[in-house]
């Protein structure tokens, strides 16, 4: 149902004939984010310059009860950006300065749209940068960061995007524009900054971001390990954590993807290796040389192939940016995939490695593996050619019971992407109706009227209860799930 | 329905055990929050009890209070009426403690102390030391977003609080959260609930990220001759590859409190790592303190748990300030003090602007307000920050508010979420901030 020109004329007043699209060739731009099978236009685009227009723009929807959903750069992998109800999609992409580099508080407060690795370029000659690196960090922006509560490599040792963001200028589901945190580390009162980071769009929309600059290390050294098979390399990452060293990431990247990298990337990872870890440390000089030598030592004890230090930044950046792209050669693997983001306990690391196989050969589907070793984030990546009919469901059926296997051992559905549409209904998995509930109750708090990127995060299953309610439309055709 | 009709009490002995519930006199004027004293005290044995207890509160709209060890229940606003203390000391079990997860899940009453000893066996730790901290009990610690001087590196119980069960006000038990390192499945409920202080739900189990004890320590105090040394050679080392793990600011009089050299005014700087690392940033540390003219010694470990004793006053007040301003309020906050007449001790958390400040003095609670914590707080609060009575006799709180200002718009946001969660108003009412 398209929205009426009354409407749309309101909202041209408020972000101006450059800030609105309603072509329908505009609007086919935003119907997807990077998890390309949930499609879903918007009815009109915004492109609000200032936080005041971010609130008018919410107070004229939640008045007319027309569905908002925000987007960043769009690169989130869970069918969060995308309008499954149509509405108004907000793009923060004209939001994008830089508004204050604060050194001496070693903080920085930024507009959403701005892309995370220009604040660490802009930070790096006064030695400090953003810690949070998620692997879109290239395009990505800091807004949908702190939407997902996006975590990267690096989050092993330096956390995720929520322990670096000290304040939020964000416009409620109710319309209010209010500053929650700031440059104060502590502030009396329920901590909103915390709830609102994660929380993908549907309690309000960022207009504003105070972050932590973290200093950068003092030397940094880069480890590649192979092995020659995924058991090895998952036992290397128990016995390393075992040890009480925490790298600063500790990534595992297996055969399939390590050949696929090669092909596009030529990153130097070592071909015919059954499983490569990609070990970083990082800090004061005599502490990493310290630390390394018993992590090679692990490594040897569990009959590691080869162990290369990087020699030089240029080494390190390859290797880095083979990971970092890792994603973009999939196509090179396989027509379809299906991507998990599964956590397990660091212990089971092992054991889920080795049901992951047996479910890959049980529905005779290929599965490969890039992902967060030393947190334990899996990244499966179940590959399938929609051409070949059953394929689909295998991979399906495939990814289920990963899911179930990782939730079985004590982990988590989503551990870094969120939940968007894609894993909403995958919640009642991991948690009770209760504990459902009052995160609906919790929604409503400040999105009384369900307007805040509506069939999002939570499942909309009406059997959960009080304070759930069913999605107004149904998701429209073309839509997979 | 009053609380103190045998029928209710029947019903508490009934869900806990008789011997769980007190209402003798002494023993609830032991548990008086504020002067307030419970008509009942109940002393639960699991998560299931105090669910039961809390539905039973729910239905009599009786008014709840938690408490852990006690050490803290100087924060807050009087409560508005207190009909039951929830003491927690009974839920102290670890639940799950795998060591190779680095993770554990353990009831919220157990106290740090306990903890740690769980923990030591197998080199680990849960990075939280707020003053006094041994004493204290998890839940505690979590509901009042108590710190100390680990926060330099490892932050606060928001940082490392994974998951949280917990009772809601109707008795509901609910969980929130992961028992893995890393989740973004749903709100980050744990982190609403940090820092709450049981006015939104009871935590009755706390799923903890842990970290390895570093294989050597070392710890430092640097003495500055000035505020404006201290504030340089803070810059220096902020802005310096020295990694530090735990760190604290006090002044002459809190160093004399903690049983230490009584410097003008000093860092304490621990440094743990691998022996190699921590002989190297020693020196490198030592190089830099006599760089900007600070006196430097090597300090026992022991001291880190001393610092409580720095700031055990009648009258605690907790500022907060951009770190930039550190040196500036402490400066600030001794100037009124001297004003006043009141002793005074004074320990910061260098890097996160947040300033303990211990009021000893026999001055009447409404001078104490109108010539230290009003101006205090108008000055701080002008430039963003806040100032919170950790502890004070119930008239200066009274007299000007626990917690100070907050935003129209986001204490309407602040009661929404209240009024979503405990419509009736059981849960600690009055004590948190706006009078919710």
């Amino acid at each position: 149902m398209p929205l009426p020109p009354p409407f749309l004329r309101e909202l041209e007043r408020i972000v101006g004939a450059a800030g609105l699209i309603v072509s329908r060739e505009g609007l086919l731009t935003y119907e997807c984010d990077m998890h390309t099978f949930y499609k879903g236009a918007p009815e009109a685009v915004v492109l609000p310059e200032s936080a005041g227009q971010v609130a008018e723009i919410v107070r004229l929807c939640r008045r007319d009860r027309v569905p908002i959903v925000p987007r960043g750069s769009g690169t989130g992998l869970i069918g969060g950006a995308m309008a499954p109800e149509g509405g108004v999609m907000v793009s923060m992409t004209r939001m994008n300065r830089i508004v204050e580099i604060d050194f001496a508080n070693r903080c920085a407060t930024v507009e959403p749209g701005l892309i995370n690795l220009w604040l660490s370029q802009a930070t790096r000659e006064g030695g400090y940068f953003f810690a949070p690196d998620p692997s879109s960090q290239m395009v990505s922006s800091i807004g949908g960061n702190a939407s997902t509560n996006a975590g990267g490599p690096h989050c092993l040792k330096y956390g995720i995007t929520v322990n670096h963001i000290l304040g939020l200028e964000v416009v409620t589901g109710a319309g209010e524009l209010v500053r929650l945190g700031g440059k104060t580390h502590e502030r009396p009162g329920y901590d909103l900054t915390g709830v609102m980071v994660g929380a993908e769009g549907t309690l309000g929309l960022i207009t504003g971001v105070v972050v932590r600059l973290t200093h950068l290390p003092e030397s940094v050294k880069t480890i590649l390990a192979s092995f020659s098979s995924i058991e090895d390399a998952s036992e290397t990452v128990s016995a390393i954590i075992r040890a009480g060293i925490i790298p600063a990431a500790l990534e595992m990247l297996d055969e399939v993807v390590i050949r696929a990298i090669e092909e596009g990337i030529h990153a130097g990872y070592p071909k015919g290796a059954g499983a490569v870890l990609l070990i970083e440390l990082d800090g004061p000089v005599a502490e990493i040389e310290a630390q390394a030598a018993p992590i090679e030592a692990i490594c040897r004890e569990h009959l590691a192939l080869e162990i290369r230090v990087a020699r030089s930044e240029a080494e390190r950046a390859l290797l880095w940016k083979g990971r970092k792209e890792a994603a973009g050669v999939f196509g090179r693997l396989t027509p379809n995939w299906l991507l998990q983001d599964a956590v397990v306990p660091r212990s089971k690391l092992p054991e889920i490695m080795r049901e992951l196989q047996a479910i890959g050969a049980r529905h005779r589907v290929v599965i490969a593996n890039v992902f967060h070793a030393g947190d334990g984030n899996l990244h499966p990546l179940i590959c399938y050619d929609d051409r070949v009919p059953g394929e689909l469901e295998r991979a399906k059926h495939a990814n289920e019971d990963l899911l179930h296997a990782c939730l079985r051992l004590g982990g988590s559905v989503t551990g870094e992407h969120g939940v968007g549409l894609d894993k909403c209904e995958s919640l009642p998995l991991q948690f009770a109706e209760a504990d459902l509930n009052f995160m609906a109750r919790l929604r409503r708090a400040f999105d009384p009227d369900s307007i805040m990127n509506p069939g999002k995060l939570l499942p909309s299953h009406p059997a959960c209860g009080e304070g759930f309610r069913p999605t107004a439309r149904p998701l429209p055709a073309g839509t997979w799930i | 329905m009053a609380v103190s009709t045998p029928a209710l009490h029947d019903a508490l002995a009934e869900l806990v055990g008789p011997a769980h519930v007190l209402r003798d006199p002494v023993a609830r004027a032991r548990h008086a929050v504020d002067g307030l004293v419970p008509g009942v005290v109940v002393r639960p044995g699991g998560p299931e009890e105090v669910s039961r207890v809390l539905a039973l509160c729910s239905s009599e709209r009786l008014a709840v209070v938690a408490r852990g060890a006690g050490t803290s229940q100087g924060l807050g606003n009087p409560p508005r009426r207190l009909d039951l203390v929830l003491e927690l000391g009974r839920l102290a079990a670890v639940r799950e403690y795998v060591p190779e997860d680095m993770v554990a899940t353990v009831e919220t009453g157990l106290t740090l102390a306990g903890l740690a000893a769980h923990l030591a066996p197998h080199r680990q730790m849960l990075a939280l030391d707020p003053p006094g901290g041994d004493a204290r009990s998890v839940g505690g610690v979590l509901a009042t977003h108590a710190s100390g001087a680990l926060r330099f590196r490892y932050g606060t119980g928001r940082d490392l609080l994974l998951g949280a069960r917990f009772v809601q006000a109707d008795g509901t038990v609910t969980w929130g959260g992961a028992k893995v390192v890393k989740s973004v499945t749903g709100y980050d409920v744990p982190k609403l609930l940090v820092g709450s202080l049981g006015t939104l739900a009871i935590l009755v189990e706390a799923t903890l990220r842990l970290h390895p004890m570093p294989p050597a320590t070392r710890s430092w105090q640097v003495g500055l001759p000035s505020y404006a040394g201290a504030r340089a050679f803070l810059a220096a080392l902020l802005d310096s590859p020295l990694q530090p793990d735990r760190a604290a600011l006090l002044d002459a009089a809190g160093l004399r409190r903690a049983g230490l050299t009584p410097d003008p005014i000093a860092l304490l700087l621990s440094i743990g790592s691998v022996a190699e690392a921590v002989e190297q940033q020693g020196q490198a540390l030592e190089a830099l303190a006599s760089g900007h003219g600070g006196r430097i010694e090597g300090i026992a470990d022991s001291a880190w748990s001393a610092l409580g004793a720095a700031v055990d006053a009648p009258i605690r007040l907790r500022l907060a300030c951009e770190p930039r301003r550190l040196l500036d309020w402490i400066a600030e906050g001794q100037a009124g003090a001297d004003r006043l007449g009141a002793e005074t001790a004074l320990l910061a958390q260098p890097g996160h602007g947040v300033i303990q400040m211990a009021v000893w003095g026999s001055q009447e609670p409404r001078r104490v307000g109108a010539e230290l914590v009003r101006p205090l707080r108008a000055a701080v609060e002008a430039e963003g920050g806040s100032l919170v009575l950790e502890r004070a006799p119930v008239e200066l709180k009274i007299d000007c508010d626990a917690w100070g200002a907050i935003s129209p718009e986001l204490l309407t946001i602040m009661k929404r979420i209240k009024t979503e969660f405990d419509p009736r108003d059981c849960l600690s009412p009055g004590r948190f901030v706006g009078g919710l």
